[in-house]
């Protein structure tokens, strides 16, 4: 049966920012029970799309239909009122707060003085957690839990509204696969009280999973919507419809000549009590880290980098040791570290492109005194070559969007043309077309000899580019992959220990 | 396209607000009272403003670098303090400088050993060395008018190309300041420390160092400052200086110096010095009470901090 009741119309929106024009005429609809994916690019207006439904911005033209309804624009407050609820990527939860607490946070549970009832909000807590099937220590506080029963909590906490429509901006995008099942599952179980879902993901095969209809957005427009229901959708058409040209799943990575040991780790220990890690990195090899997400795989290169504390360990670079708690002298070793998270580690947001290419590499243009006009000349020449987009490269770094914002970090690293690149999660948010480039930057990379760390969650990434892999289970090292046996069943079975 | 975004920033920016606040306001102050924009006048007006205009240096430094130092003023009364105390006990004009300069410098070493080493908020451990300077310099002065005996005098009468030596003192920090932070590398770095620690941290950058550098180099020009305060004045007492960290702090913000560190300007912060001290003139021109004054000083303050907020507030 086909839900008819409209909850949600949003009609012909169009949005410009200085120097884009984020939507151009785009209408979506949402119906009573039903999951609506939006896909596209970075940078498809796909998150300018939820802003406008969700009161965050107004849009230049165009109106919202919410049950009848017309609206020019909304507000965050009108947006709760007419039940839309949305639950963004950045995290919305108080830390310091228990997972309880976070999930009534507004609507706390109060005794009959009015007082906090604080063991109520914990027995509703477990109430709602276990009728949706989950396992979340609701005690604890959310700063404590992973970030897989964060996004849950989050969740929860947003349905506490009693919403009508719940937006969902990339819910999966810090999770691995087993949390994406029991995520996804999650979701069903709500729909089926009868919400709208808008969803927005750029993980292709979930969103065939779960999506009713499916709006495909590029530059700004739409490009089709489907209805899963009475179509055949696959992942290669949404992807070509996505991009407009068509593109292999897995990225063919050139073979290049592996080299003498570029790195040793020896007896690696991050945490006491682990089994230590040891392995050798070589030049023009890609390395690959999987696990599942909390396994541990970015404390390795954090650790390495000296962004993290060990326990105990060497790292030797061509005959020299690199200490721990040094960043500073891992760069002046050749090290390179892209952190998983580039708003809060990787950039000065409020700085201009320029200032963060340069940012490590700056003595490449002048010991005390700058030059200027040099580094003028070559941070163009680097935008350039990584075809960063942007008015200007006085831009400061928060306008641009996620994949461009990557590359700025990428060239952070290439300016200062380091040997070894830790990158931890490179592509995590970022859209299909940046993937490629940044993939085939990697290959290139080290074919001139370079050597390269990938931590990844994307199984096809570390397929296709990787020589080896190192599985991480629980922060140990549960096996390593070569060649044909890099294989997304191998990856799985060894994160997850035993038999699926 | 690239001109387009640069002049359209520009015309956006607070400091250029700013600058067209002042140009309004002097235009309009004329009508009333044509002596506002004489020459002389002008000339007060920055030679009032002079000390603010240093420790306002001060306040950039340190906020585009995330920091923040509350004590100043009290670095600032200690270094006069002690220098007449020199003075009174007849040591020699220039042993005194060196060892005004030298105090101020070793309590802005100190402000930046603590917070760096620390990792406390700069706010709350420079609030409390303000107390411990200023209760040093209480000891030295024991609640006294210190007599600096006119020795200071003719520095303060001092002009060159008739400018006066107050003004050029200032002039010569801003511009030292603006190299730093513009063409240098130590700068460059100062503004990546504000506008993330993290990534600037893993980008190789030895954030403790340049805390603790920066705080120094704070440290030194208050003691210019402390300079420049005695030179104008015939005796000092123990809390000479108090005011000039709020004012600095507040000509910061009204220039566009941003709290949050990473963004900011010596221009604007001059301009904010400015605005300060033409309002100041302007009322007492026109003939209002210092007690109203600080009514004023009060609403700029919070409407610059309220408007540099508008973009921010419709997003």
């Amino acid at each position: 049966m086909i839900p008819t009741e409209e909850l949600i119309c949003a009609r012909r929106l169009t949005k410009s920012f200085p120097g884009v024009l984020a939507l151009s005429d785009v209408s979506l609809d949402l119906m009573k029970g039903e999951l609506h994916c939006v896909v596209g690019e970075n940078g498809a207006g796909k998150s300018t799309l939820i802003k406008i439904i969700s009161g965050a911005f107004p849009p230049d033209r165009g109106e919202i239909v919410v049950r009848g309804h017309h609206y020019d624009s909304l507000t965050p407050a009108i947006a709760r009122r007419l039940g839309i609820a949305t639950i963004y990527q950045e995290n919305v939860l108080v830390p310091q707060l228990s997972a309880a607490e976070n999930i009534f946070l507004g609507r706390e549970k109060r005794n009959r003085f009015k007082l906090f009832a604080p063991r109520e909000t914990l027995r509703r807590a477990e109430e709602i957690v276990d009728a949706y099937g989950l396992r979340i220590p609701v005690g604890a506080l959310v700063e404590e839990l992973q970030p897989s029963e964060q996004q849950f909590v989050k969740i929860l906490a947003a349905l506490q509204s009693t919403p009508a429509i719940l937006i969902m901006d990339e819910p999966t995008a810090v999770l691995d696969i087993e949390r994406i099942r029991g995520l996804l599952a999650l979701i069903a179980k709500v729909k089926k009280e009868g919400l709208g879902i808008i969803y927005i993901s750029h993980h292709m095969e979930e969103t065939l999973d779960i999506a009713d209809r499916i709006t495909v957005l590029k530059d700004g427009e739409v490009v089709q919507c489907h209805d899963c229901r009475t179509e055949a959708i696959t992942v290669d058409l949404l992807t070509k419809e996505m991009i407009g040209r068509p593109l292999n799943k897995f990225f063919v990575k050139e073979k290049s000549p592996i080299g003498e040991t570029a790195m040793t780790v020896t007896d690696l220990l991050l945490r006491k009590g682990q089994k230590p890690l040891s392995f050798t990195l070589r030049a023009g090899e890609i390395l690959g880290i999987a696990g599942m997400g909390g396994s541990g795989r970015s404390r390795i290169v954090r650790g390495i980098f000296g962004a993290e504390p060990r326990a105990g360990g060497s790292v030797l670079v061509r005959g020299r040791k690199i200490p721990a708690n040094s960043p500073s002298t891992a760069i002046r070793n050749g090290i390179g570290l892209l952190t998983e998270d580039r708003k809060k580690s990787g950039l000065c947001l409020n700085r201009s492109i320029r200032e963060n290419v340069s940012l490590v590499g700056i003595r490449r243009f002048g010991r005390f005194f700058m030059n200027l006009r040099k580094e003028s000349t070559l941070v163009k020449a680097l935008a350039d070559r990584l075809a960063v987009k942007t008015p200007s490269l006085a831009q400061e770094v928060r306008f641009l969007s996620g994949g461009n914002q990557q590359k700025v970090v990428l060239a952070k690293w290439l300016f200062k043309d380091v040997d070894i690149l830790l990158f931890d999660e490179p592509t995590i948010g970022i859209d299909v077309n940046t993937k490629t480039e940044i993939y085939r930057l990697m290959s290139e990379l080290v074919a001139r000899g370079k050597s390269i760390i990938m931590v990844s969650s994307e199984m096809p990434e570390l397929i296709s580019l990787c020589d080896r892999v190192l599985v991480i289970k629980k922060g140990e090292l549960s096996a390593v992959l070569t060649g044909d046996q890099i294989t997304e069943e191998n990856i799985l079975i060894n994160s997850i220990g035993g038999p699926r | 396209m690239t001109a387009d975004f640069r002049v359209s920033r520009l015309f956006r920016s607070q400091p250029f607000i700013i600058l067209l606040v002042i140009v309004v306001l002097a235009v309009a102050i004329s009508l009333f009272n044509p002596v506002f924009l004489s020459v002389a006048n002008l000339s007060i007006v920055l030679q009032q403003s002079s000390v603010t205009g240093i420790a306002t240096m001060c306040m950039v430094l340190l906020m585009i670098s995330g920091g923040l130092d509350f004590s100043i003023g009290s670095i600032i009364s200690l270094s006069c303090v002690v220098m007449a105390k020199l003075i009174e006990l007849k040591y020699g004009v220039g042993l005194t400088i060196v060892v005004g300069l030298g105090v101020a410098t070793l309590c802005g070493l100190l402000n930046g050993f603590i917070v760096a080493k620390s990792r406390c908020p700069p706010i709350i451990i420079t609030l409390g060395m303000l107390y411990i300077y200023y209760g040093i310099a209480l000891n030295i002065a024991q609640g006294r008018f210190l007599n600096l005996m006119g020795k200071f005098e003719a520095l303060g009468a001092a002009r060159f190309l008739s400018i006066p030596y107050p003004v050029l003192q200032w002039l010569a920090v801003a511009i030292c300041l603006f190299v730093l932070l513009k063409f240098t590398v130590f700068g460059r770095r100062l503004f990546s420390l504000g506008g993330n620690e993290e990534a600037a941290f893993l980008s190789g950058i030895k954030t403790g160092s340049y805390k603790i550098i920066a705080y120094t180099i704070n440290g030194f020009i208050s003691g210019i400052a402390a300079l420049v305060l005695v030179s104008r004045l015939g005796s000092v007492i123990s809390n000479v200086g108090a005011d000039y960290a709020l004012r600095a702090l507040s000509a910061a913000v009204i220039g566009g110096v941003s709290f949050e560190g990473g963004r900011g300007s010596v221009g604007g912060a001059i301009l904010g010095v400015v605005l300060l001290g033409i309002v100041y003139n302007a009322m007492n021109i026109l003939g209002i009470t210092s007690y109203a004054q600080n009514i004023v000083l009060g609403i700029i303050v919070v409407a610059a901090v309220v408007f540099s907020n508008i973009g921010k507030l419709r997003k």
